[in-house]
């Protein structure tokens, strides 16, 4: 298996909580691998430490071979590991566009003094950012919201732009926390086609975390199920789905 | 007053409003992504005056460490602006490093910042009365070569202004136009504005937050270098405590705007420095009653200032 992710023995603890206990799984490369648990089981402790803004108490976390255990998160970010947010997290005092170029700066070159000057050069990285901002709006249909603050935006716009905001920082891996939290089935059915479009679309592998049964076992290559912070089950959706540990996880004794 | 000494008033009050805004931006900065006022602000704005005396070649007086010393070169008045701002940012940089980052990566409380950037400024003041005493000091021969006052006047009317007071509004102006382009067209920019936001969603988009903190402290401290020169250029640099009377009145400016909205302190500085100037001659000892009393009258109506976001999210 060509590993992407690799997660070996990841412990969190936060005080004598432990949230995250010696998990160890792969993420393939171009793979959908979903993330599933109860409440608590510890798969939002799990995004924070691959994202590097939870340091792991013990284990170790290898992107690409490369060991980014210790890794901030702007390194983790500019590495190709994006994110998306489970309560979501854009900036919404700023527009639809500012939200998605700044996510694109960590692939531009221009100096501050250039882009102060306003040199040729830096006015044409300005328009190539600015396009492919566009771009990215019209993947998610608010290309004509592109200059309204993204605060005021409906629910379902929010997590949307929030997709195409991670995109934008042209990531291998993206990882989706509840992307479908708050959506109706008829918005999850095309939730789940528009992740398979952006993972074709942008060679992308992807890790979700997601309640909605239908959603995940419908669109995941493989899934791992977390319960109080251990790994209980990984394997296909099928294989998962007849796990007698997940079972008694989910219906409970 | 009549029609043409109010206007003249009014764009003495613009030239010196546009000093009140570059260095009340400076404290706008640092609240924007830190939430906190760096009080040793006015404390670089008074080194930043030094720095561009020093810089002019000009020789410091007979008190202090460096009383009779000169640098072995002195540089044109545009030049040693430009060199003042630069080390002044620098200090503000070192401000960082010793007064704010030790504590943030402790998580410290916000509060503590501010107890802390107030000790750096105290700190600060007393190093360059021990440095160069407690005298006033004038540039020598700044604009040499330029009349004394301008006049400015369309179609008969004499519009005479002081020729500092010109000076001063261009580099103002050329200042807060360089920091729109930064704002609006750097990356700089934009990620300033999304570490205001957001700081912990900011740095999962690849933004190195505490160099961009860093590079905020600089920014703030150039500006308040420039700031600190163009008002000494004004009047005189009057001594160590010169930033902290100005420093009240940048922190009148910054309230005024709206804390951490940067057209606010642009629109507070001229606001500021126009009712200044309007307060006629003989009650002059009162500019600052008077300034103090419209910020007291404004935040009653607005107390979010004129053009701040109301109080819901910073911490």
């Amino acid at each position: 298996m060509n590993a992407l992710l690799q997660v070996d023995g990841l412990t969190r603890r936060f005080g004598g909580l432990i949230a995250v206990n010696n998990v160890s799984f792969e993420v393939a490369t171009g793979e959908i691998f979903g993330l599933i648990g109860p409440n608590g089981a510890g798969k939002t402790t799990l995004f924070n430490l691959i994202t590097g803004l939870t340091p792991p108490s013990s284990g170790h976390l290898r992107y690409k071979g490369a060991d980014i255990t210790a890794a901030k998160p702007h390194q983790i970010a500019a590495r190709g590991i994006a994110r998306t947010f489970q309560n979501i997290r854009l900036f919404s005092g700023l527009s639809a566009l500012d939200n998605i170029r700044i996510a694109q700066h960590v692939h531009t070159h221009t100096g501050i003094l250039a882009g102060v000057l306003r040199t040729p050069a830096a006015r044409r990285e300005e328009q190539a950012v600015r396009e492919r901002a566009l771009e990215l709006l019209r993947l998610v249909h608010l290309e004509q919201r592109a200059d309204e603050a993204v605060g005021g935006f409906s629910y379902g716009d929010q997590r949307r732009l929030e997709i195409a905001r991670a995109l934008a920082l042209a990531p291998e891996l993206l990882l989706l926390d509840e992307p479908g939290a708050g959506m109706n089935t008829n918005e999850k059915a095309a939730l789940s086609d528009f992740i398979r479009h952006i993972r074709e679309q942008f060679n992308l592998t992807i890790v979700l975390i997601e309640h909605h049964v239908p959603l995940v076992m419908g669109l995941c290559d493989r899934i791992a199920v977390l319960n109080f912070g251990e790994l209980i089950a990984l394997g296909s959706p099928a294989q998962v789905q007849n796990d007698p540990a997940v079972i008694e996880a989910y219906l409970g004794e | 007053m009549n029609l043409a000494l109010f206007f003249q008033q009014v764009v003495n009050g613009l030239a010196i409003g546009s000093v009140y805004a570059i260095f009340a931006l400076g404290y706008t900065l640092i609240f924007s992504i830190l939430g906190i006022i760096n009080f040793a602000h006015s404390a670089i704005f008074t080194l930043g005056a030094y720095f561009t005396y020093a810089l002019m070649g000009a020789r410091f007086g007979f008190n202090g460490l460096l009383a009779q010393t000169a640098l072995p070169f002195g540089l044109p008045f545009p030049l040693a602006v430009l060199g003042g701002g630069l080390l002044a940012g620098g200090m503000g940089v070192l401000v960082e490093r010793a007064a704010f980052r030790p504590l943030r990566n402790r998580g410290a409380d916000p509060l503590l910042m501010l107890v802390s950037s107030l000790g750096v400024a105290v700190a600060l003041v007393n190093i360059i009365q021990y440095l160069v005493g407690a005298e006033a000091y004038s540039y020598p021969n700044a604009l040499a070569g330029l009349p004394p006052s301008i006049n400015l006047g369309v179609g008969g009317v004499p519009l005479i202004m002081r020729t500092v007071l010109v000076v001063i509004f261009i580099i103002s102006m050329l200042i807060l136009f360089a920091l729109m382009r930064l704002m609006n067209h750097t990356k700089a920019g934009k990620a300033l504005q999304a570490v205001a936001e957001d700081p912990v969603t900011a740095s999962l988009l690849g933004i190195n937050t505490d160099r961009l903190i860093l590079l905020t402290f600089f920014i703030s401290g150039f500006l308040g270098g420039i700031a600190g020169t163009l008002v000494g250029l004004s009047v005189t640099i009057t001594g160590p405590y010169f930033g902290i009377t100005f420093g009240l009145r940048g922190l009148a400016v910054l309230v005024l705007g709206g804390l951490g909205s940067i057209p606010g302190a642009v629109v507070g500085g001229l606001a500021i420095g126009i009712v200044e100037a309007l307060v006629p001659p003989d009650l002059s000892g009162y500019k600052d009653a008077v300034a103090f009393a419209i910020l007291l009258i404004v935040l009653f109506f607005r107390p979010q200032g004129l053009l701040g976001r109301t109080f819901i999210q910073k911490v």
